[in-house]
């Protein structure tokens, strides 16, 4: 190794290492288009639940109700809501410690933690939001909530891990607005929100990162 | 040339120290822990490195104690940042000169 090749290689373990350490780069695509799925399925599921138990047609321009008519829907909507969640997460815990250790690196690390801080804060905020104004606030005002609070955290958390995913984030927040804008489409919107954007995020990201 | 050679940091002639830097380059602050598992070294040859750039005066190190166990943790000084970008210039300028 000449002296050139010398310094050529301190500088590439230079950028390696401050990439490597400030964000986490074991995201893995998979876990979005796993996600797309698995909010598609739920929007499906939310759609049938509401069509069969709604006590009116317009169910998206009153409150989500807890009177005994309402109680029912909206028990099964928060357990589809809580299941698509709770898989969610599970695939990107379990695709991104699968590629983590495909690539010999840390998935628990003091970036992890940092990213997750940052997530954690803005979607916690959201979901007590939710909580407390879903009974007298519209029940589209709720669902776009749910998608504005995500693209905030999702944004938040971004900058600890891959730049692109701030678009992610940034598309989420629109389809959140839009869906304040066209209230009797708010299932379908929440389906493209947290369907569809995965589903083309997670595959774009799979297909540029490999993993 | 000279001048490149000037800022061509003998104490950084090391990768595990290359690491050690860049690492609190993009962290504010880095335990042991998070050095050791960002560079995967041994402890021993890492805290020789880290010895050597506190003694150069360009990370400074703080012991503390959390739930009773020890905690220590480098930031890194404003020489050693302003010494490690020079040095990451006369690499650059070195290999451009090529």
């Amino acid at each position: 190794m000449n002296q050139s090749d010398q310094h050529l290689e301190d500088i590439k373990v230079i950028r390696k290492i401050m990439e490597e350490s400030s964000r986490f780069l074991s995201l893995s695509g998979l876990s979005g288009i796993v996600a797309g799925f698995i909010a598609i399925a739920g929007a499906v599921v939310a759609k049938l639940i509401i069509e069969k138990n709604s006590p009116v047609a317009e169910w998206y321009s009153n409150p989500f109700s807890i009177d005994h008519e309402g109680r029912k829907m909206l028990i099964l909507l928060l357990a589809d809501m809580a299941a698509v969640l709770i898989l969610a997460l599970a695939g990107a815990v379990l695709f991104s410690s699968r590629k983590a250790k495909m690539n010999g690196l840390s998935a628990w690390t003091p970036v992890t933690r940092r990213m997750l801080a940052s997530l954690i804060l803005p979607l916690l905020t959201g979901g007590l939001f939710i909580l407390f104004t879903m009974t007298f606030v519209p029940a589209y005002v709720t669902v776009a909530s749910t998608m504005i609070f995500y693209g905030l955290a999702v944004i938040s958390a971004g900058k600890f891990t891959f730049g692109e995913i701030h678009w992610l984030g940034v598309l989420e927040i629109a389809a959140g607005l839009i869906c304040l804008l066209l209230p009797s489409r708010s299932v379908l919107i929440w389906a493209v929100g947290f369907g569809a954007i995965h589903l083309v995020y997670g595959l774009f990201m799979h297909l540029r990162y490999k993993g | 040339m000279k001048k490149v050679l000037a800022n061509f940091n003998k104490v950084f002639e090391s990768h595990v120290r290359l690491g050690i830097m860049s690492v609190l380059t993009v962290n504010k602050t880095m335990d042991f822990t998070g050095l050791r598992e960002a560079l995967s070294v041994t402890d021993g040859n890492l805290a020789s490195h880290l010895r050597a750039l506190e003694d150069a005066g360009y990370i400074i190190t703080e012991k503390s104690f959390i739930n009773r166990k020890p905690n220590t943790k480098y930031t890194i000084t404003g020489a050693g940042l302003e010494n490690f970008m020079s040095h990451i210039r006369a690499l650059e300028e070195l290999i451009n000169k090529q």
